[in-house]
């Protein structure tokens, strides 16, 4: 089941699967390691997002987690790349 | 993973070389770059724009080198000014910086992939390079281990692995440097699929290598990045037949679609997926299920409630020690000037050289460097701060209610500067990345009320404002000064409210922000940091303030006054105030003065007569020099008793109705004045030189003018017809 970023819990694991947002977004989020099939921690979600990416905290504002779509993992599964 | 064969070279440092730094954002490089440079370093605006060329010189074994500290970049895909100039300087195209002959490329070793993307990027340009490790004890609480020698086979160059928080890391880089020598590396050893390769070398061959001036080193990785974007908008490319380029392009990704590949990531998740897999033989890493010093630490500073409150706190506490530790040392510096002054004024004969040197000069600098404590010390916070990590923190959790207002999370810490003084609080916005949210901050930043407008409050209210109390202890002239600090605020956030909606560049900026690990930091970096800052202030935005400062004496000054025998009587008569007196008598008919009693009609509707209108004029040096001007002007009535200034305001009458002439209405007119219209010099010249332009602070002074204008009138009127009515 694929869901925007926002709408995950503290804690869960989830897989990138989309990035719907502008083509600057997208790039810079791919920069940071955050590209379509990576996997990483939702540490906090109070509105706004912070997201454990590989050993890259990325701090997202709730627009922009809205237009990040993840797939929820179980928490077995590795969190690198 | 097949292992390169390493060709060092070691000659290159045996004669003077430029060796930039390239790294991603809190790698530790600005801390490398410190120790290696020491205070030997020059800090500048690039031309034309407002990044900052870091450049200074260190001695490796005996040859002097010149070190530049390239902008922190996540990819040389070059989307921001900063990140633009490092690419632009590694490919050897931009004007104004040197092309390196070697690079220390800095890696933290506690987010090894994420820094060896931009890492895989440089290397493809082919300039020799260093890399050095940093941020190892993060990766050993993390559990992370790395392999050295197993990293350098994959990549084909020396890796040195440094503590950059140690007082000896320019010497482990020096060692490293001399004793292990740079290396050339090999370009796409990421490995990159043929279809995206084939895409690139088409790209090449028939447009990049005919059409553009990029050296054949670049040319792939700018393949690339046409490739995934597409974006011809860099106006620093004079691109000839762009229409055939992009018909090319098109063509070229949508073969690469055809052949089961995202053109916009393609590039990205090949190099991640080459980092990952060639990773494993230099990198593991235990699985440990506790909580890291990082995660601890953030549960409570991005906590939604705690978060907000704890960072109010660290406001507070840094504010009260720049006031409480920065005062000691203003009054310090205004003694010695004051000193300073008297010495000079009595060993040269009384004149016009004497005056220019005492009262221009002398003043004027001394106006500069009395701010330097309180700009030394609000950098010590600020550098310390980011070197935690904290930041990063505070500008999220103030992010929320920063929007809203229509700034970023990083304005909070500049705009709260702004209540001691503006000017280290405009230099403090250098953390805001986003040109549109800094300028808006910059443009605001002076409605805060700063120290300076304190004398004039202070003395308008108690002048002005009944000393009644309200409830408890609050009196109304206590709630009154509360207001105009509140009113500050509200000017702030009202202009940024509008200014958000003026500027064109008004697509909302989304928060994204990596969150760096927490850590000490290296202290000498940190103060090191500060003095440059200190440094930038006296050298650029003190020349222009001496400038103006000698204008301003040179209005008050000329034309000179002569002495009528009546006034010589009187001097005579009280030999005390004969001093103050002719001064009184020559700033009265000067240029400022007859600026004065030219501008009174203009003021007029804002209930100021001329002396103010004088006051106003010679407070641009700094707006706590209006009580002085205001006294200056007064002492000369005073024959008989000398009255204080507050008195004097309050006893002065208007002898064509015979009322007082300065009430409650013209108080509080001009505290509306001051707490909105750009009275300070020093401010415009530091926004002069933060926004490399004299369009801003033109712009600045404009709209805070006409704006105090109108409010100080409205004022006046409601005050006069309400309260006095």
């Amino acid at each position: 089941m694929i869901v925007p970023l926002n709408t995950t819990k503290i804690g869960e694991q989830v897989r990138v699967s989309c990035l719907n947002c502008t083509s600057e977004d997208t790039c810079r989020l791919q920069e940071l390691g955050c590209v379509e099939g990576a996997t990483g921690t939702v540490v906090y979600n109070q509105k706004n997002i912070i997201l454990q990416v590989g050993e890259c905290r990325l701090a997202i504002t709730h627009p922009l987690a809205m237009n990040i779509l993840v797939e929820p993992v179980s928490k077995k599964k590795s969190s690198n790349l | 993973m097949s292992n390169l064969t390493i060709n060092v070279q070691k000659e290159l440092l045996r004669q003077p070389s430029t060796i930039a730094l390239v790294g991603n954002p809190n790698t530790g490089k600005s801390t490398i770059f410190n120790a290696l440079t020491g205070l030997r370093q020059k800090i500048a605006n690039y031309p034309g724009i407002t990044v900052e060329r870091k450049m200074g010189t260190t001695i490796i074994n005996g040859v002097l080198h010149k070190i530049i500290d390239l902008p922190g970049a996540y990819s040389l895909n070059h989307k921001k000014a900063d990140e633009r100039i490092t690419y632009e300087t590694l490919i050897g195209s931009y004007d104004h910086e040197e092309k390196p002959d070697l690079l220390l490329m800095v890696v933290d070793a506690s987010n090894l992939e994420r820094n060896l993307f931009l890492a895989s990027q440089v290397m493809d340009l082919q300039i020799p390079i260093l890399m050095v490790l940093t941020m190892s004890d993060i990766a050993d609480e993390r559990g992370i281990r790395i392999q050295s020698q197993q990293l350098s086979n994959v990549w084909g160059v020396p890796v040195v692995s440094i503590n950059a928080r140690s007082k000896q890391c320019d010497l482990q880089i020096k060692q490293a440097l001399v004793e292990q020598g740079v290396a050339t590396p090999k370009p796409f050893q990421w490995n990159p699929s043929k279809p995206l390769r084939q895409a690139v070398e088409r790209l090449d061959r028939e447009w990049l290598s005919e059409h553009t001036q990029l050296p054949e080193r670049a040319r792939p990785i700018e393949a690339l990045r046409l490739l995934a974007e597409g974006n011809f908008e860099d106006s620093f490319y004079q691109y000839s037949e762009e229409g055939k380029a992009k018909k090319l392009i098109e063509e070229l990704q949508n073969t690469l679609e055809a052949q089961g590949e995202n053109p916009t990531a393609a590039e990205v998740v090949q190099r991640y997926r080459f980092i990952g897999d060639s990773s494993e033989g230099s990198v593991t890493k235990e699985q440990r299920d506790e909580q890291t010093l990082t995660d601890r630490l953030d549960n409570v500073f991005t906590h939604r409630v705690a978060g907000p409150v704890i960072f109010v706190l660290v406001l507070l506490v840094m504010f009260q020690s720049i006031f409480s530790w920065a005062t000691p040392f203003m009054d310090m510096i205004d003694m010695l000037f004051i000193e300073f002054g008297a010495y000079v004024s009595s060993s040269l004969p009384a004149g016009l050289l004497n005056s220019l040197l005492v009262d221009g000069i002398i003043a004027g600098l001394g106006g500069v460097v009395i701010f330097l404590p309180q700009i030394i010390f609000l950098f010590l916070f600020i550098y310390f701060l980011e070197g935690t990590g904290y930041m990063a923190r505070a500008a999220f959790v103030m992010d929320g209610f920063m929007t809203k207002v229509g700034l970023h999370g990083r304005s909070v810490v500049p705009l709260m500067s702004g209540f001691a003084c503006a000017i280290p609080g405009i230099m403090a916005t250098r953390t805001i990345e986003n040109w549109r949210d800094r300028l808006i901050t910059i443009m605001i930043l002076p409605f805060m009320a700063c120290s300076a407008r304190l004398p004039v409050y202070a003395v308008m209210i108690a002048a002005f404002v009944p000393d009644k109390r309200i409830i408890g202890f609050l009196t109304l002239q206590g709630l009154v000064f509360f207001g105009l600090y509140l009113f500050g605020i509200v000017m702030a956030v009202g202009s940024a409210a509008v200014m958000k909606r003026i500027f064109p560049t008004g697509k909302p900026t989304p928060f994204l922000m990596e969150l760096p690990p927490y850590k000490w930091p290296n202290i000498s970096s940190v103060v090191i940091q500060s003095l440059e800052r200190g440094k930038i202030f006296i050298t650029e935005a003190g020349k222009i303030i001496v400038a103006i400062s000698i204008i301003l004496w040179v209005l008050a000054s000329f034309p000179t006054y002569e002495p009528t025998a009546n006034d010589l009587a009187d001097m005579d008569a009280n030999r005390q105030m004969s001093e103050q007196m002719l001064s009184t008598l020559q700033l009265n008919q000067s240029y400022a003065g007859n600026f004065g009693q030219w501008i009174e009609p203009a003021i007029e509707p804002l209930g100021f007569d001329w002396k103010i209108g004088i006051g106003l004029l010679t407070s641009f040096a700094a707006r706590e020099v209006m009580v002085g001007t205001l006294n200056t002007i007064y002492s000369i009535e005073e024959t008989e008793k000398q009255l204080g200034l507050i008195e004097r305001l309050r006893s002065e009458i208007d002898p064509e109705t015979g009322l007082p002439k300065y009430n409650l209405a013209t108080a509080l007119s001009l505290m509306i004045f001051f707490a909105i219209a750009m009275q300070c010099m020093s401010t415009l010249a530091i926004v002069k030189r933060e926004t490399n332009s004299w369009k801003w602070p033109l712009v600045m002074f404009g709209y805070m003018t006409v704006l105090a204008y109108f409010s100080a009138w409205i004022t006046f009127e409601w005050a006069n017809t309400f309260l006095l009515g």
